[in-house]
């Protein structure tokens, strides 16, 4: 979950990689051996399925999962974190570990409060998928499917923005990519001389293109946009007349883009297919340990070449003002926004635990682990992680600042590569020490597009075709559509990239926290309140979803206060400055308690079946 | 009411329809009320600290600790550490290991729901 939701701080403008040349050899082997590494592992994954059926197999790995994959995979999921995470250290300077300090109870909220009754309800009903979960302890394929509709919407609008970051990264990795402009400052729409000459072609008057001279080389990131200034320089009959052309003759295709588009989607899908869910899981682990890897070095290398965080700190706030070492956070737009008041750091020590609880891909996850005893250990083992990961990452980045002074506010996101590129230019083989670090988001966006795929192919081919098309399907048939399902995927998710939404980075945090305020109440209550009803889960679930709908329409629609949070165009109504997600909570929480208790109790024996050690007395002396 | 069994966990009886609960259950109830407990308690910590002394100061108070601003150290740092212990502790004393049960064949569940 947390990868949707540190995506969310920003991936997607992300690698903005304006690097040195020999770092980019270094970042393209690094990618080169990253996805070599990554078929391989699909390869050893597709062998340890064999051992099973098909579907256990290729959507839940057997339940095989031993601590460390647990551990490394269910919560964590960086690579996001890796990107977003310190441009946001970088820009706002301490305050951010108080945005992100709820990762010091994730470990134990993620594993410790639904672990073991998930864990046990699965292999009590035989559920494979959180849908399944859903259907069997409720008796109910609606509520099943149900629950599989929401997590594809929700896993779909996530994925399709990791194939762009995937994408971009990819297209920086090319020898030369630094002199190049990024995907995102590609317009999607240019009226370029070009454009102009096509216009003619097309038997647009002279004169009226004349009239266009204004906006030659302006650059447009919406249709809308270039419409309106159409508009006004042509009037709205002119638009009318013209304006499609126009539209036509201006659009932009950048093909590096695209063809990092191809070999990404090529990559991830064949290992996905190859490998199913352990292939996954186990890419994710292996992302996940040289994360680590590359934080322990960077950590060392930017420290010692910074005269450490106390030093740093001092000269950020000489150049920038106290706001850089104190909330609510230096604020680089200058517009007197405050980036994290009290009420949003309350807020995040919900946002990261309880999507971490409520996350579909970490569910099932959980469902797939050894045993109790490998839950246990991934409590610890991921508290270890993590206190390795965030905290130094805040001392990086915040070393980073006095290292590197002035990135542009655009491009903050490439402080990683580039504190990688710059500490690491005087070691011997620095270029490819540099590309390792840089691999490493490379993997996280891969590993999460690939579970990604596991659990929409698995809702669609299990929870929908399954249940409701086909239940006799058989496994050679099932094999079959769950390829095609994930070539499927692959193939939509390139054509929604080809012109990538704007915002699509918030789109993903409101699908992360979407995904906790519908599935996080309606989990525990499934896990724990015998008096639960099939009503009281629909209104739980859809009163958390709706609640986080109707928030971010308000605040799109200008709801609320407009200068708190990060600065973008799609944010949510912060009713009392808090983040939506607590309302969602609520609510759902409201909803499925007030409903449950409103409907007739479900069936002593399906309860009793789940809840208890015994069956009831007049069944067992039946 | 209920009675211990022989490994220590508080199994409820209900008298009436002679059902025992489940001992994993308990045991997960039981581990989740302390893990709420644990975060309520951490966030409560940290977000007073913080905002008492992290917000609204005069700079020239700032003292650093290990090149942590005063109110990162206090406020982040040490609980995260803390935190980190503790779960070191949930993960290897407190939670209890349960038998999850036997693995029902795929397609199959005891509810006979089909599928």
């Amino acid at each position: 979950m947390a990868s949707a939701l540190c995506f969310a701080a920003a991936v997607l403008p992300l690698w903005g990689v304006k690097t040195t040349q020999p770092s980019d050899w270094g970042t393209l082997v690094a990618l080169v051996l990253f996805i070599a590494a990554s078929m391989w592992i699909g390869w050893l994954a597709n062998k340890a399925m064999q051992k099973s059926s098909f579907m256990q197999g290729f959507f839940l790995g057997n339940r095989g999962l031993g601590a460390w994959a647990l551990a490394l995979t269910a919560t964590v999921q960086s690579g996001g974190t890796f990107m977003g995470f310190p441009s946001l250290v970088y820009s706002h300077g301490w305050v951010v570990a108080l945005w992100i300090c709820g990762y010091m109870v994730v470990p134990i909220t993620g594993f410790g409060i639904l672990g073991k009754r998930l864990a046990q309800l699965s292999r009590r009903t035989g559920a494979i998928t959180v849908p399944d979960l859903f259907r069997a302890r409720f008796n109910s394929p609606g509520l099943g499917l149900l629950a599989s509709l929401l997590i594809m919407f929700y896993m779909s609008f996530m994925m399709v923005a990791q194939f762009k970051a995937g994408a971009v990264v990819m297209k920086h990795s090319w020898p030369g990519a630094g002199s190049r402009e990024m995907a995102e400052d590609i317009p999607a729409y240019k009226l370029n001389s070009a454009a102009l000459e096509k216009l003619g072609e097309r038997g647009v008057p002279a004169d009226v293109i004349a009239r266009l001279a204004p906006l030659e080389d302006r650059g447009f990131d919406a249709e809308k946009d270039l419409k309106a200034e159409v508009g006004k320089v042509l009037g709205d009959a002119g638009l009318n007349q013209y304006g499609p052309a126009v539209v036509a003759a201006s659009e932009q295709l950048d093909w590096q883009y695209l063809v990092g588009l191809g070999v990404f989607t090529v990559t991830v899908v064949s290992y996905t297919l190859l490998g199913g869910f352990l292939a996954a899981v186990w890419t994710d682990l292996f992302q996940s340990v040289l994360m680590l890897l590359g934080v322990m070095l960077l950590l060392f290398l930017v420290v010692s070449s910074s005269g450490g965080p106390e030093a740093a700190t001092r000269m950020a706030v000489e150049r920038l003002g106290p706001t850089y070492a104190m909330g609510p956070g230096y604020d680089p737009t200058g517009t007197g926004r405050m980036f994290m008041p009290v009420s949003l750091a309350f807020s995040f020590f919900w946002v990261w635990v309880y999507s971490g609880v409520g996350s579909p891909a970490g569910m099932v996850r959980i469902m797939a682990g050894k045993g109790t005893e490998v839950i246990r250990k991934s409590i610890y083992l991921l508290a270890g992680y993590n206190l390795l990961i965030y905290m130094p990452l805040v001392v990086i980045c915040i070393c980073g600042r006095a290292l590197i002074p002035d990135l542009p506010a655009g491009k903050t996101d490439s402080i990683i590569p580039e504190l990688s590129i710059m500490t690491t230019s005087r070691l011997p083989g620095g270029s490819i020490i540099a590309g390792l670090i840089l691999a490493a988001p490379f993997g996280a966006v891969m590993a999460t597009v690939s579970s990604y795929l596991v659990v929409i192919a698995s809702g669609l081919v299990r929870d929908v075709y399954q249940r409701f098309i086909n239940p006799s399907a058989g496994t050679h048939e099932l094999r079959r559509l769950s390829y095609l399902t994930m070539i499927g995927i692959g193939v939509v998710a390139v054509l929604a990239n080809i012109r990538p939404v704007a915002y699509l980075q918030v789109i993903v945090v409101f699908s992360g926290t979407g995904a906790a305020a519908t599935f996080c109440i309606p989990a525990i209550m499934l896990a724990y309140w015998r008096r639960a009803t099939v009503a009281g889960m629909v209104a739980a679930m859809v009163g958390g979803a709706g609640t986080m709908v109707l928030m971010y329409v308000l605040g799109a629609r200008g709801f609320g206060s407009q200068s708190i949070g990060a600065a973008s165009a799609f944010r949510p109504f912060y009713l009392l400055g808090l983040d939506p997600l607590i309302w969602g909570l609520l609510v759902s929480a409201g909803l499925g308690i007030v409903v449950s208790l409103l409907t007739a109790p479900p069936s002593a024996e399906t309860i009793s079946r789940l809840f208890d050690l015994e069956r009831p007395a007049k069944e067992a002396t039946a | 009411m209920g009675r211990y069994t022989a490994g220590g966990a508080l199994v409820r009886i209900r008298a009436m329809s002679n059902r025992t609960e489940d001992p994993a259950l308990h045991s997960a109830r039981r581990e989740a009320w302390v893990v709420f407990a644990i975060w309520l308690l951490a966030m409560t910590y940290t977000i007073g600290v913080c905002s008492l002394y992290g917000y609204g100061r005069d700079v020239s108070d700032l003292k650093f600790v290990l090149g942590f601003p005063d109110w990162v150290f206090y406020g982040i740092v040490c609980p995260w550490v803390v935190c980190s212990v503790v779960s070191l502790w949930f993960g290897s004393r407190f939670m209890r290991d349960e038998d999850l049960g036997e693995e029902l064949p795929e397609q199959e569940d005891e509810l006979g729901l089909g599928g």
